[in-house]
Order: C-alpha cells, then sequence, then structure tokens
C-alpha cells in the first residue's frame, strides 16, 4: 500500500535534513567546539582573576550543560531559519518542487513537511549538545540536582519555542523569496526580532508566568506563520 | 465519437500584462500522439504546466478525462504523468530513492513500485546507476530519470516537455520507441519539441503554436495538403536531353548544379498527379536522347509546415496584420 503522502514527505525531509552538512555540524562539531569554548572561557577567566584571591566554594558556578544550552539557544532559531528558507529557495530554483506538485498532493503538505523536518533536526541537536553537557558535567563531578534538571528541561522547552517560531518565519520567507541572498538577509535581520515577538505580552504586563505564555505564543505564531507559508505556497505558480 | 482524454478550452494566459497565450483550444483523443510544436517563446511549456496543474491561473478550462484541472487539481494530477523541461530531484537522493519516494506520492503501492522501477531503470539502461546520487548523474541520464518518474503510475495522460531535449540518438531512438508503446498500450501523449524529425516520426497529429495561439492541428498529412505546400522533384541526368524546356512545363524548374534540377510542383497536386510528371519526365528525356542518374520526389514536411507558419506571421508582423 502507498503511505499517505504527508508522512512520506515528513520521513524523506526528516532524512534528508539529518542527512545534510549542516546538521552533522550542529550534532556532532557544534557541541565537541561549544565545551572547548566553555573551557577555554574558564581558563580566561582564571586568568583575570586576582592572584591570591580565595574562590567561595558556595559561590554559583556555571555548568557545561547551562553553558551549552544557553548558546545552542541563542544560535538554533537563525540556523532553524536560515536552514529552511535556503532550502526551499534552492529546491524551488532547481524545480524540484514541481515534480511533486504534479502528484495528487495538497501542496501546503510541502511547507509544513519542511517545518517539522528543520523543527524536529534542530531541536534534537539541542537536546544531543545538552545531554552531551550533562555528562560532562557529571563526569567532572558538577552537583546534578533535581532543580538543575527541571531548569534545563524548561531551557529546552523554550528553546524548542524559539526553533518553532523562528523556523516558521523561515518557512515564509522561503516561500515568499525567490533569491538564497535576499531570504538570508531577511531571516538574518528578521529571525531575532521574531523571537522577540512572545514576549511582548511579558514586556507589557499583560502576562506575568514568563514561560507558559512564551511558549504557548511562540508556537500559535509559529503555526500562523507556517499556515501563511503553506496559504501562498498553494497560489504560487511555478 | 471517443471522448477525449485531454481538452482545453479558451485558455489564455498573461504574464505582468503581456499575453501568453490566447485562446487555446484543442483536444486530444484516447491513444493518439500529439506533437506539439512552436517556436521559442510561442507558449508550449506554459501550456503543459498549466494542464500539468503547475500554472493554476489561468483562463480557460482544462480537462482530463473530463476532470477539471482547476476544480479537482488532486484527481487529474493522478491521471496524469508530466516530465518538466528541466527536472530537479533533491541532492541527497540515489535514483532509486527518488523514483521510490515519487511512485508513493503517485499512489503505486510498495511492491508493485519496486518491481515497476527495476523493469523502467532496465528499459532506459539506468539499472546500474541505481545506487548512484541524482547529483553525479549526466544530462542525459537526469533526463532519462524525468521520463521514468513521469511513467512510474502508468497514467492516462503522457506530457513530456522537450523530453528529446539533450539526448544522444539511441536514446533519443529509445525514448521515441517508449512513446510508441505506450500510445500502443492506451496511453495518450502529448509532448513538445523542437526536433521536427522526430515529431514527425512519432505523433499521430500535431498542433502548431505560434505567438500564443494553436494556428492549426491535424495529421502532418493534411495540414501540408491544407495549406498546399509545394512537391519538390529532383531530377538528376547523366547525360541531359538535348531539349529542357518540358521540365518548365512540368513546373517551376531551377537547375541547382549542371545536369541537376528541381522541379516544384505548386498547388495541391492530386495524387495521381505527381506519377504522371515523372512519367513525361522519363519519356521525355529518353525521348530527347537524355539519360537519368535519379529522380526524388519529396513531399512537403513539418519542416515546410512550421517554416510556412512562421513565414505567415513574419510577414502578418511587418505589414501589422
Amino acid at each position: 500500500m502507498a503511505s499517505s503522502p504527508t508522512m512520506r514527505l515528513v520521513k524523506d525531509e526528516l532524512y534528508g535534513f539529518a542527512k545534510s552538512k549542516v546538521m552533522i555540524v550542529l550534532w556532532v562539531i557544534l557541541p565537541i567546539l561549544a565545551i572547548a569554548g566553555y573551557f577555554l572561557f574558564s581558563y580566561l577567566l582564571s586568568l583575570n582573576e586576582e592572584p591570591g584571591t580565595v574562590q567561595d566554594p558556595q559561590a554559583p558556578k556555571m555548568s557545561v550543560s547551562v553553558f551549552l544550552s544557553g548558546l545552542l539557544s541563542s544560535i538554533a532559531g537563525s540556523v532553524a531559519a536560515i536552514l529552511v528558507a535556503v532550502d526551499i529557495v534552492s529546491e524551488r530554483q532547481r524545480k524540484v518542487f514541481e515534480l511533486i506538485v504534479i502528484r495528487p498532493v495538497r501542496r501546503e503538505v510541502i511547507v509544513w513537511s519542511k517545518f517539522i523536518a528543520v523543527f524536529v533536526t534542530v531541536w534534537l541537536a539541542c537536546v544531543i549538545s545538552t545531554s552531551f553537557g550533562i555528562v560532562v558535567d557529571f563526569i567532572r563531578g558538577t552537583d546534578i540536582t533535581a532543580g538543575a534538571v527541571w531548569d534545563l528541561v524548561k531551557a529546552l522547552a523554550q528553546c524548542g519555542g524559539v526553533i518553532a517560531l523562528a523556523t516558521g518565519g523561515g518557512v515564509a520567507v522561503g516561500v515568499i523569496s525567490r533569491s538564497i541572498l535576499v531570504a538570508v538577509c531577511i531571516v538574518w535581520f528578521g529571525s531575532q526580532n521574531l523571537t522577540l515577538l512572545p514576549m511582548l505580552p511579558i514586556y507589557f504586563g499583560l502576562a506575568p508566568e514568563y514561560f507558559w505564555v512564551f511558549q504557548a505564543a511562540s508556537v500559535a505564531l509559529a503555526f500562523a506563520l507556517v499556515w501563511l507559508a503553506g496559504w501562498g505556497f498553494r497560489r504560487s505558480q511555478f | 465519437m471517443t471522448t477525449p482524454v485531454l481538452e482545453l478550452k479558451g485558455v489564455s494566459k498573461s504574464f505582468y500584462g503581456q499575453k501568453v497565450l490566447s485562446d487555446v483550444t484543442f483536444s486530444i483523443s484516447p491513444g493518439e500522439v500529439f506533437g506539439y510544436i512552436g517556436p521559442n517563446g510561442a507558449g508550449k511549456s506554459t501550456t503543459l504546466k498549466i494542464l500539468a496543474g503547475l500554472i493554476t491561473q489561468y483562463d480557460g478550462s482544462v480537462t482530463i478525462a473530463g476532470t477539471d484541472v482547476k476544480r479537482e487539481p488532486a484527481r487529474a494530477h493522478a491521471l496524469i504523468g508530466f516530465m518538466p523541461q528541466a527536472c530537479g530531484f533533491q541532492n541527497w537522493r540515489t535514483v532509486e530513492s527518488a523514483l521510490d519516494s515519487l511512485g508513493d506520492l503517485s499512489g503505486v503501492p510498495a511492491d508493485t513500485r519496486k518491481r515497476r522501477i527495476a523493469e523502467l531503470l532496465e528499459r532506459f539502461k539506468l539499472a546500474d546507476a541505481r545506487t548512484k546520487k541524482v547529483k553525479d548523474l549526466s544530462g542525459g541520464m537526469t533526463q532519462k530519470l524525468g521520463l521514468i518518474q513521469a511513467l512510474l503510475h502508468e497514467p492516462r495522460l503522457l506530457v513530456l516537455d522537450e523530453p528529446l531535449e539533450g539526448l544522444d540518438p539511441p536514446s533519443r531512438q529509445l525514448l521515441k520507441d517508449v512513446i510508441r508503446e505506450r500510445s500502443n498500450a492506451g496511453t495518450t501523449v502529448l509532448f513538445s519539441s523542437h526536433i521536427l524529425s522526430d515529431v514527425e516520426n512519432v505523433a499521430d497529429r500535431v498542433g502548431i503554436l505560434n505567438q500564443g495561439q494553436v494556428e492549426s492541428t491535424g495529421s502532418i498529412r493534411d495540414l501540408t495538403r491544407m495549406f498546399d505546400l509545394p512537391t519538390e522533384i529532383d531530377v538528376d541526368f547523366s547525360s541531359p536531353p538535348g531539349d529542357t524546356s518540358f521540365l518548365a512545363a512540368a513546373g517551376k524548374a531551377v537547375e541547382r548544379k549542371p545536369g541537376e534540377w528541381r522541379v516544384t510542383l505548386a498547388g495541391k497536386p492530386a495524387p495521381d498527379a505527381v506519377d504522371e510528371v515523372i512519367h513525361a519526365l522519363v519519356e521525355r528525356t529518353l525521348a530527347g536522347g537524355g539519360r537519368l542518374r535519379k529522380i526524388a520526389v519529396t513531399e512537403p514536411g513539418l519542416d515546410d509546415l512550421f517554416a510556412h507558419y512562421i513565414n505567415r506571421s513574419e510577414h502578418g508582423a511587418r505589414h501589422g496584420q
């Protein structure tokens, strides 16, 4: 039996992105570089300390996992947005979509499959990196409390919200843009500002609970952007 | 009367205010091979993209086996196999995975898909490239892959945009054979091409598109008769007769080289009129003491027909018609 077109496209896109060079960098090289960066950063800080000063053992120290999750959440959104926008524009230029659009497949499914694939692969990269950080922390003997783990889970969930929103923006830019350079420029400047949108209710004091409001607003905005992109893609002329 | 597999009625399309297609109307019967020809920029690819569902904003109607392409795109897409002028595949895919995915999206069950992919790769001599990345294929191989993806789900209507472009002679012959086989099996084929000799070999009927309008459709023979295109008789003498004035009496005679004449029969000669002219030429040559080396009759072909249309439209444009 033939599988559902949606499932087939999502599966294919996941496979394609997972095998891409960008993802290999995100999954393997980035965590290694980040950990190396963490130790270099710690070393540089220790050089600046006054000789003879005694460190307070009770003073909070940043763990590798926290450092990694912070680093990833700051770049993951931009990476996801650029990745998906460039992929859509490039496939359109190479006429890849034509062979899919001529088949009995709803056009917006193509856009949703791109969104799902990029979101899952980039978020998975963040989870892998953070897990890698926890392992390093464990080896170094850092105390891993239940509270610290919960904070990391929340950070990862928040990172997921940022990635979803940025990916949604990237999909929308990819659908409307005809040039890779234009898409990258729009995404580069836009994705940072886009991730600020879910924070607006908090800034204006409309919603005090930061985490849940941010998550809900990010997901809602991401879905709205992909829905709009799907609508635009359905009307596209090839 | 049989219901046409493809019917275009009054299809018009403009890009940025410029009319590309104007009231295009024609239909194709089941099992027919239809050659769609026209000069560059005439609107051939635009027509094919409309009926493949790639261009959805146009005036007029397109139906495939009674299914309106605009109203029921999914149903229409299941009936059509389309090979675009340039086929793009995702870079990471192998030949087999690209075909498997596209076959699946066309609704071909997994076991049938596996069998058909193997058969078609074998038929198109791509079996050895099965595990190759698509990006590593040559232009001709990618072109063949484009055709295979169009054939995978055994569509009722096969639409090929310049399928012979970029193929070597054996591959062109193979493609023509496949088109004929499909047609014999009941598939309707519509293809565009610049290579008129190939169209002439394969097509049952042709449609000539010029400046966004389908000027004529019909068999090549019918169209050449319709437009009174001249028949040429080449006469080569090994020893010319003393008097060659009888050549001019047969038609417009020009000596192309010493002893080599071309007689052009104007108008629409009756089938046996050409026979009579040849008979008279032989008789008068022998009577005049001459000897013949060759007599060759060239009936008007698609090239002549195409040139006739182009000249006519250029003439019309010059005179503001």
